[in-house]
Formats: C-alpha cells, sequence, structure tokens
C-alpha cells in the first residue's frame, strides 16, 4: 500500500519527532525508576517531576495537581470513579455525548445504584447548559459536573465557561475531559474554573500509554490503583518516565505552535468541508451550525450510502478517516453523540469524520476532494437492493 | 486487476491471496463475519470466528495486503440460518454451506467487492474455472479428494463470470507445502468440518433456540413401518434425517433406517435398506450455470458431500424441476439436500432434492 493521507488525528497522531528524540534517553541510558534513591532513580524523578511542571505550563495552569496515568480514558475513569468512591452518597451529572471513557464508567456507577444523571445537547451537539441546574440535585449531596470541552466525533466546542460558573454556584465539582483540546484551542486554564480535567498525550504529537488528570483546589478523589503510592497516592505503579516526558514536549511543541497551527488547520478543514459540500450537496456537516467548533475535525453524515463500504474504499485509496465507531470487526454502529443531536437512521449511522494534525498537507485535501465524490458514486451503483 | 479475496483464515484461503498476488492481482482480502462470531462463547471455529479474522488479518499483514471484515450477519441470518432453520422444520435436510456459499460467500460479496472497485472476487474452494469462446465453466477439483464443486451449483452466472479459484489445480498436500514455503503462518492448520453456526453438531439444539418450543418439529410423534404399523414414537422429527439410523426401536431382522419423514402428522417412517434405495430423483429449485441441459443428456449426479457420482439421464425439465434416471440405485436420497449435476467433470448446476423413487 503506497499512498497514505492521514485524516484521523483525532483518533491518533504520528509522533513528532522531537517527541521522539526526547523520549528516546529514558528508553535508553536513563532507565531508572523514580522511587530509587540513586543517582538513576533521581534522574527519572527530575525528568518526570520536569515533565509535570512543563504539561501545566503548557495548559497556563499556576495550580492544581498533574497526576499521570495510563491513559486519558483512565484519567476520565480516575475522575469519575475516584470521585464516587470517595463520595458514596453523591451525584454524577454528564453530558449525553460524553466519550464511551465517561459514559461507561458512569454506565457502572448507575449499574451499582449510584446517582447518575444525563444532560442533554441540543441538534447542534451543545450542551443545554439551561437544563443543568434542573439535573443537579439541589441539597448538599457531593456532586461531579462531566462536559467535555469539546467532542471527540463533532469537535463542537461546549459551554465549559458556563458548566463552570454554574458549578461554582451550585457547589459542584467540574470535570471536563479536555483530550481533544490540547494543541487545538488556548488554554487559559486560570479563567476557567474547572476541578478537574482529562487530557491525553497521543493525540497532540506525543506516545500512546500516557494521560493525566489535573485535580485542582481541595478534591478529593479514591485512587483506582492501590500500590506505592506514586503521583501523590492517587495513582500508583513505576511511572511510564519516557511516555511522561514525551508529553511534556509534545504538550510544549503543541503550545507553542498552536496559533499557527490552529488556523492553518482551520483554513484545510474549511476547504475540505466547502469541496464536499459542493460536490455532495446531500451531505450533512455535524455540528457545523455549532457557534464555535475544534479547528482540525470535520463530521458529515452522507446518505444512501453503505458506510463500510464507503470506510473501506476510502482506506483503499490510502485515505485514512474513521467512522462514528466503527470497531475492527467491521460493524459499524450508529454514533451516540450524533444521536443525541437528533438525527436518525442513514444520517446517525452513515458519518465520517476527517480531522486534520501537524502532518496535514494542503495537497492531501485536494486528493481526498478529488476521490471522495467518485467513491460515494460507486459505492451507491452497488449497494444492496433494498 | 483488483480482486478481493475471501479469506476465513485457514490455509487454503490464505494461499489463494498469495497466489493472485504473486500473480500481480492487486489483492484485497475481507473476512465475511457471520453469525457464529461472537455467539458461540468458548469455541474456537476456525471458519469464521474470531481466531480466523485475526489469522486472516495477520496473513494479510504478511502479504502486504489490506484486510477488511465485512458484516454480513444480516444477510447470512436471512438467506442462510432462516433457511436452514425452515428446512428442518419441514422435515428436510439441507445444506447451509451451499447457501451460504451462493449468497453471502459470492452474491454479497460480489456486491461488496464491486463497491471497492474490485472486478473480480477469489475463494479458497477446490475447484477449477475455465474461461474459453467467452464462457465460463466450473469443473471439478484436480485433486478430487478435496473437490468443492458440490457446493457451488447454486452461484450466479454473474458470479461464476467474475471467479477466480487459484488452488483448482492444487492438491491439499500441495496447498499446505507452498504455505509452509510461504511462511504462511495458517499453513498447518487443522481444518473445520462443522457446520460454522452449529456448534458441535447440534443441530437439534440449535433449532431449539431458533424455533417455538411449541413447534411441531420438537413435539412427540410415531414410528410407523412401511405398512403403517406404529412401532414406538419420538420425540421430534427435526432429529431424524432419511437414512438415520440412530434413535429407532430394535428388534428388527434387519438393519432399519429413517425412510421418510412426514412433518404434517410428525411421522417418522422407517424400513429395511432396500426402501431406501432409488432409481429416480427429482430435484426442484434449479440453478444452471450455463444454458440448461437437454431431455435425454447423459450426466452424472452427486447427492451428497464426498458421495460417488453416478450416472443418470436426464428424462423430464421444466424451470422448475429436473427428473434424473440413475444408472445403478442410489441410498437414501435425502429430501433438502443438494444434488449437483455434472457432465463429465463440469458442474452443470444442480438444485435441492425434491424425493426419490424406487421405480421410475
Amino acid at each position: 500500500m503506497s499512498k497514505s493521507i492521514y485524516l484521523d488525528y483525532a483518533a491518533t497522531t504520528p509522533m513528532r519527532p522531537q517527541v521522539r528524540e526526547a523520549m528516546a534517553p529514558y528508553l535508553g541510558a536513563e532507565f531508572g525508576n523514580p522511587s530509587s534513591i540513586h543517582s538513576h532513580g533521581r534522574a527519572a524523578h527530575v525528568a518526570v517531576e520536569t515533565a509535570r511542571r512543563r504539561v501545566l505550563e503548557a495548559l497556563s495552569a499556576s495550580t492544581g495537581r498533574l497526576i499521570f496515568t495510563g491513559s486519558g480514558s483512565e484519567a476520565d475513569n480516575l475522575a469519575i470513579l475516584g470521585f464516587a468512591r470517595r463520595h458514596p452518597d453523591g451525584c454524577v451529572v454528564r453530558s449525553s455525548i460524553e466519550h464511551k471513557a465517561v459514559t461507561e464508567a458512569t454506565r457502572a456507577l448507575g449499574a451499582g445504584g449510584y446517582d447518575v444523571r444525563v444532560a442533554p445537547v441540543d441538534s447542534r451537539g451543545v450542551l443545554d447548559a439551561e437544563a443543568l441546574p434542573g439535573l443537579l440535585p439541589g441539597d448538599d449531596r457531593p456532586t461531579l459536573v462531566s462536559v467535555m470541552w469539546a467532542n471527540n466525533e463533532t469537535g463542537v466546542i461546549q459551554p465549559v465557561g458556563k458548566v463552570a460558573a454554574l458549578c461554582r454556584q451550585h457547589r459542584a465539582v467540574f470535570h471536563s475531559d479536555a483530550i481533544q483540546v490540547l494543541g487545538k484551542l488556548p488554554f487559559q486554564l486560570d479563567e476557567v474554573q474547572i476541578g478537574l480535567l482529562s487530557l491525553s498525550a497521543h493525540k497532540l504529537g506525543g506516545p500512546k500509554g500516557v494521560g493525566a488528570l489535573l485535580v485542582r483546589g481541595d478534591i478529593e478523589l479514591e485512587p483506582l490503583i492501590y500500590g506505592g503510592g506514586q503521583e501523590g497516592g492517587l495513582r500508583a505503579g513505576t511511572e511510564n518516565v519516557a511516555g511522561i516526558v514525551g508529553f511534556a514536549e509534545a504538550a510544549t511543541i503543541a503550545a507553542a505552535e498552536l496559533d499557527e497551527e490552529a488556523a492553518a488547520w482551520r483554513s484545510l478543514r474549511d476547504r475540505l468541508q466547502a469541496g464536499l459540500c459542493a460536490a455532495l450537496p446531500e451531505i450533512a456537516v455535524n455540528g457545523g451550525d455549532a457557534p464555535e467548533r475544534l479547528p482540525n475535525v470535520l463530521n458529515i453524515s452522507v446518505p444512501d450510502v453503505d458506510i463500510e463500504g464507503l470506510l473501506t474504499s476510502l482506506d483503499l485509496e490510502g485515505i485514512c478517516v474513521s467512522s462514528g465507531s466503527a470497531c475492527t470487526t467491521g460493524s459499524v454502529e450508529p454514533s451516540h453523540v450524533i444521536k443525541a443531536m437528533g438525527r436518525e437512521g442513514d444520517l446517525a449511522r452513515n458519518t465520517i469524520r476527517l480531522s486534520i494534525g501537524w502532518g496535514t498537507k494542503a495537497a492531501d485535501i485536494e486528493y481526498v476532494l478529488e476521490k471522495f465524490p467518485r467513491l460515494v458514486q460507486r459505492v451507491r451503483e452497488f449497494r444492496a437492493p433494498s | 486487476m483488483r480482486v478481493l479475496v475471501a479469506m476465513s483464515g485457514g490455509v487454503d484461503s490464505s494461499l489463494a491471496a498469495a497466489l493472485l498476488s504473486a500473480r500481480g492481482f492487486d489483492v484485497v482480502g475481507a473476512t465475511v463475519k457471520t453469525l457464529c462470531y461472537g455467539e458461540s462463547p468458548g469455541t474456537s471455529k476456525t471458519c469464521c470466528g474470531l481466531e480466523g479474522i485475526v489469522d486472516a488479518r495477520a496473513v494479510a499483514q504478511q502479504l502486504g495486503i489490506p484486510h477488511y471484515v465485512f458484516d454480513l450477519e444480516e444477510e447470512f441470518a436471512r438467506d442462510v440460518i432462516d433457511d436452514f432453520v425452515a428446512e428442518y422444520a419441514q422435515g428436510r435436510t439441507p445444506n447451509p454451506c451451499v447457501r451460504c456459499n451462493s449468497y453471502t460467500k459470492f452474491r454479497d460479496l460480489l456486491r461488496r467487492a464491486r463497491m471497492l472497485g474490485c472486478d473480480r472476487i477469489a475463494t479458497g474452494h477446490y475447484a477449477q474455472i475455465e474461461r474459453s469462446d467467452g464462457r465460463t465453466r466450473l469443473r471439478r477439483a484436480a485433486d478430487r479428494s478435496k473437490d468443492q464443486t458440490y457446493f457451488l451449483w447454486a452461484i450466479d452466472r454473474e458470479v461464476l463470470d467474475r471467479l477466480e479459484l487459484p488452488l483448482g489445480k492444487l492438491t491439499k498436500q500441495q496447498v499446505r507445502k507452498r504455505a509452509r514455503e510461504l511462511g504462511l503462518e495458517t499453513a498447518d492448520k487443522p481444518e473445520s468440518f462443522d457446520i460454522c453456526f452449529v456448534p458441535g453438531g447440534d443441530y437439534a439444539g440449535f433449532l431449539a433456540t431458533r424455533l417455538n418450543q411449541e413447534h411441531a418439529a420438537f413435539q412427540p410423534g410415531p414410528i410407523l413401518t412401511l405398512d403403517s404399523r406404529r412401532v414406538g414414537s419420538h420425540e421430534g422429527y427435526c432429529r431424524y434425517t432419511v437414512g438415520q439410523r440412530k434413535r429407532l426401536p430394535g428388534g428388527f431382522p434387519e438393519p432399519i433406517y429413517v425412510v421418510k419423514i412426514q412433518p404434517e402428522t410428525r411421522t417418522v417412517v422407517i424400513g429395511p435398506a432396500s426402501a431406501l434405495e432409488s432409481r429416480l430423483v427429482s430435484v426442484g429449485e434449479l440453478n444452471w450455470l450455463g444454458e440448461p441441459p437437454d431431455v435425454g443428456v447423459e450426466v452424472s449426479l452427486q447427492i451428497r458431500h464426498r458421495a460417488p457420482e453416478v450416472a443418470g439421464r436426464i428424462t423430464a425439465l421444466t424451470a422448475e424441476r429436473v427428473a434424473i434416471h440413475l444408472s445403478q440405485a442410489q441410498r437414501a436420497v435425502t429430501p433438502g439436500q443438494s444434488a449437483a449435476i455434472y457432465e463429465d467433470d463440469v458442474l452443470l448446476g444442480g438444485g435441492r432434492i425434491v424425493g426419490g423413487s424406487s421405480c421410475p
């Protein structure tokens, strides 16, 4: 397979070369365990603590504890389950478009009898912040509100400022999954009253297998993994030193390049959207009418098409994109995010997400614009007789 | 030319993909996901289970070709399983593999293939494609002991025109040897003979999950001799097939067999081996891979997988039925089973057996 146009940066990204370089010593000579007192241990310890500081700087967060985890999903789980286990009589309110890491963690809580509530979104994929106060328990029970900063499928940015203010007013803890946001939007975390923030390294040119949860103020969580007391007792296990160093490097680069990169991505994305909509006027842009979207994500619904056939055809032309919730065994389930926006049938099922990143070039977009409409036409020609 | 190879994860389809790739085809691998995946916990079916997908993908990676999983569960359930259940419910004995080949594995796969810009499809079946004078013929495999044309009588002509069967001239030993030489990791994988969606071959157990327990096929009924003498009862006729000896009452001077199943009265009729013999076979639901043969033509008939073929002559032919007069009597001509009709080693077509009779 020769040509490869990678437009799936929201799934994962290629590592930036500088990140690989920054990690290299910790995959070689600097192999120490940060908990050891000897020279190798000290070197590793310094590396982890330096990385922690650099990620906080990239977030423009002057306060808060950064807890490194094994993934973004683990960070979400630590926030939700860690809160619920600390407050067995509490309540968790989440939006209807959260990542599976949040929806499944709350499902597990709900199955155990925990009070879980779900806040709806409108047809644009934006949380209805006005509905939120009505969902809060209204008594003194400890409450966690989990609303992602930007949706991973549509890129629609959520009204986190409003949610933060409401949470403050109702003395609820605000957790936000910002995994898609780091490196795509300027963070001024000191201006938003967020209690818990989930992050992941591999969405911004960093390595897989490392995430983080930012814990601010006096929020108390129960750890999910018990052991040697690493990460302030919230996440036991010997640190993934190389991964953590890579995370910091990626976050630093992303923050430094952000203005330039985000503008470039926005222009590529807009070109892609305009070109596809011109060639195929019947497609719908999911979240296209929302006030704000991530600059690098385009989510479309293609009516009257066999979506598995289209995804496969795109891949055969070297175009790597993803569908709502395709799994490796080939079946495509309608996305819960698109369904939550009120889309049904074909439009809920036939979604494709194209996402742009640091390696995307203008020629890639032109290639997709040339191929995509033809492939849609071919797939339609051979669809099953109904 | 782009060709889609149906890869089950077994050695045959792995080598088929490898051979076509070596011949310069732009090969795309696909594993068809049918019901068995995910619904039979604890089994490691070699035909289409999770293991099959993993193995097929590993081989594709090794060959440097793309590989996809086609979810055809819905189509498979409709065209293969529903038919399987309906046939057993009617007291007949279906060949689900024939249905799967003609519908899921070929017709649906070809449609998918065309979507992906593939002009051809290929499988690891042991059968030979021969193209000459603008016609495509399907011949028995060079390795007669592995020949699978019996399962291919129901495929569409459009499929036949676009089909590649790269293993047709090879023996199983040669296939394994070539696969080993190429270092394919499926080279020594054991074969599977079970029907993929019936783990352990427990038909009655499977039917019980698909049919209402009140269905006649599960209800007790009489076992009668040919002269209508009641000699016992059974626990549901779906547990019987023509020619079967198991689950029958004893005490007869000669071995007895199921001769007939009459679903309307839930009756299982038994008789001696001689009562199973047929000289005339009636076949319905016909499919011809070329022009239909003429009445009077000498053909050979195969009425069971791995059964030897028998010479016969077509004595009547309509669009719906063909009657074949056999040169020698056949045992247990089983309604519902496939009858593949050949002229020499060319598969002309076939149908489902309606019934057999002793005196033409």
